[in-house]
């Protein structure tokens, strides 16, 4: 059985809003580039799933060439092999549609992990969108997968706690954080044994695009003016806190 | 233009879609999810008890179709994320998740690079469909409930197993007027019950956590506070410990009123905050507490 786990290079999601600028609407290409927040965790996932299950994995992403040197901590992670389908479209159909082609050239992939939410777009669609592509099961915001001879039990995290599923047959799942699924920091040797793996690169196809039009993308202007207040006396400072915190009616 | 909404039987989330709604049209009709009556008065209600989107996603592909529905309506949870991707391919729809503003009935706006940006977009075919961002639409008022009729057969793809909800111990943190939320730099799980201290002396109010917090293991995730954990919209925010990630940030963008409690000057949280204390929270909060006490 082969696992595959979608991971997307997205530029460093740590820049503050202060320091935050675009070029042609799109983040500026000085920003150090990094996968995305939570793809790191699906990544685990998938890694503690090989690691349990001897399952095969495969890493799959949809971006440039320049982005392997980025994709090659999810070998190191654990990642057997790296697929990558080249394009640039940021169209949800689209990514869907040429991430559906390399998981259907891998022939024998049975559950697909994702994060949760790329850090750059913010959608969290994709991984929804392929599933129906694929025609397998989707679940959103799943923190454990095991396995078992009639197929997957999962926790999914919803807003007021959790559920656990069980599905038979082929899935999408998208993965959020849990400690469980920290992502792990690659060994030195498997750093270095990493550049050696295989990269497959697969020419992407341009695709039916979703029925949208970009109109704008600007940075929202946030005012606030924080007012620091002494810290002299901490608790002549809580009670000129409680004060000001009346006076603005907040309290 | 035709609007349904799809959602789980609780009133706040439904009041919020049917402010949305208004921006279409002047009645919408509605999909109830779960058991009791429909809030509010629709034009035509269908229930469903079964909430797994995989097994509802046939007959609300139907529903969507045989309606003729222009727009479709999911805040954006657990519930709606797995339902609207799956039903936005399949009937080919414009499609559009996280929505914080509708600035006509043909574009609306959501975030970007964890709210640091905003991408405006114009809708160009039916149906539509969108989620909500939570707390970003003031809630309708709901008066009465609408009688529904059953929706189409439900598929059984994915068996429920077990429930679990967590103990919040008081409000719901969406609800909540007073949040206290903790960051790493809480530093252990038993700190966490200062917060919880401070909490019990206002009213209507919940602990909240930092991503950070959560991935420490220290609290549970359903009390993670941020872009991708629960969006707040409260009076007053304490964001003790924490750094400000764009991500966090994005969950309390509608805070009336941040107050940062952070041994790091430099840190992001005070660009967001009204109020800055620049020390450690392990000096400031018990000094809080007791001027809280010394008050009542």
């Amino acid at each position: 059985m082969h696992i595959a786990v979608l991971a997307k290079v997205v530029p460093d999601y740590e820049v503050p809003a202060v320091d935050f600028e675009l070029s042609n609407n799109r983040a500026h290409d000085r920003y150090t580039r990094m996968i995305g927040l939570y793809d790191e965790n699906a990544i685990e996932v998938g890694v503690q799933l090989k690691e349990k299950y001897s399952e095969s994995l495969t890493i799959i992403s949809y971006g440039n060439e320049s982005d392997i040197q980025f994709l090659r901590k999810a070998v190191a992670m654990g990642g057997e092999k790296l697929v990558l389908v080249t394009g640039k479209s940021d169209d949800p159909f689209v990514i869907a549609a040429n991430l559906k082609m390399a998981i259907e050239s891998l022939g024998n992939v049975d559950l697909v992990l994702a994060g949760q939410q790329s850090a750059d777009m913010d959608r969290g669609v994709v991984h929804s969108i392929l599933a129906e592509m694929l025609g397998y099961i989707f679940i959103p915001q799943v923190s454990r997968v095991e396995k078992d001879n009639r197929g997957w039990q999962v926790t999914q995290i919803t807003e007021t706690g959790s559920c656990e599923f069980k599905f038979a047959g082929k899935g999408v799942l998208s993965i959020t954080s849990v400690p469980e699924n920290v992502p792990r920091i690659p060994a030195v040797r498997n750093i270095f044994a990493a550049k050696k793996k295989p990269v497959e690169k697969i020419p992407g196809s341009a695709g039916s695009k979703m029925k949208t039009e970009e109109i704008s993308v600007s940075i929202p202007h946030v005012e606030s003016v924080c007012e620091f207040l002494s810290v002299d006396d901490l608790y002549e400072t809580a009670r000129t806190l409680l004060t000001k915190l009346r006076e603005e009616r907040y309290l | 233009m035709k609007t349904l909404i799809i959602e789980i039987i609780e009133f706040n989330r439904i009041a919020e879609l049917v402010t949305v709604s208004r921006k279409f049209c002047d009645q919408p009709d509605i999909v109830g999810l779960g058991r009791g009556e429909i809030p509010g008065t629709y034009g035509k209600a269908y229930q469903t008890e079964e909430t797994i989107g995989a097994n509802l996603l046939p007959a609300l592909v139907e529903l969507v179709k045989s309606g003729g529905y222009e727009v479709v309506l999911f805040s954006a949870t657990t519930t709606g994320s797995s339902l609207a991707g799956p039903l936005a391919a399949r009937l080919q729809a414009a499609f559009i998740s996280e929505v914080i503003a509708v600035d006509s009935d043909t574009e609306v706006s959501c975030p970007m690079y964890g709210g640091k940006a905003v991408a405006k977009y114009k809708l160009s075919a039916k149906p539509a469909i969108l989620t909500i961002r939570r707390k970003y639409f003031e809630k309708a008022e709901l008066e009465g409930a609408t009688p529904s009729e059953a929706l189409g057969e439900v598929q059984k793809l994915i068996s429920l197993l077990a429930e679990h909800e967590d103990e919040t111990g008081g409000v719901p943190l969406e609800d909540a007027d007073i949040i206290v939320s903790g960051g790493r730099g809480i530093g252990t799980k038993a700190n966490f019950a200062m917060l919880q201290e401070l909490t019990t002396l206002f009213n209507e109010s919940a602990v909240g956590a930092s991503r950070g917090a959560v991935d420490e293991g220290w609290v549970q995730p359903s009390m993670q506070i941020g872009q991708t954990g629960k969006i707040v919209a409260p009076s007053i925010y304490f964001a003790i410990g924490i750094s400000g990630a764009s991500q966090h940030l994005a969950g309390i963008a509608n805070a009336k009123c941040v107050v940062a409690v952070n041994k790091d000057e430099d840190a992001n949280i005070f660009s967001r905050a009204r109020f800055g204390v620049v020390e450690d929270y392990k000096k400031f909060i018990p000094a809080l507490i007791n001027a809280l006490k010394s008050e009542a």
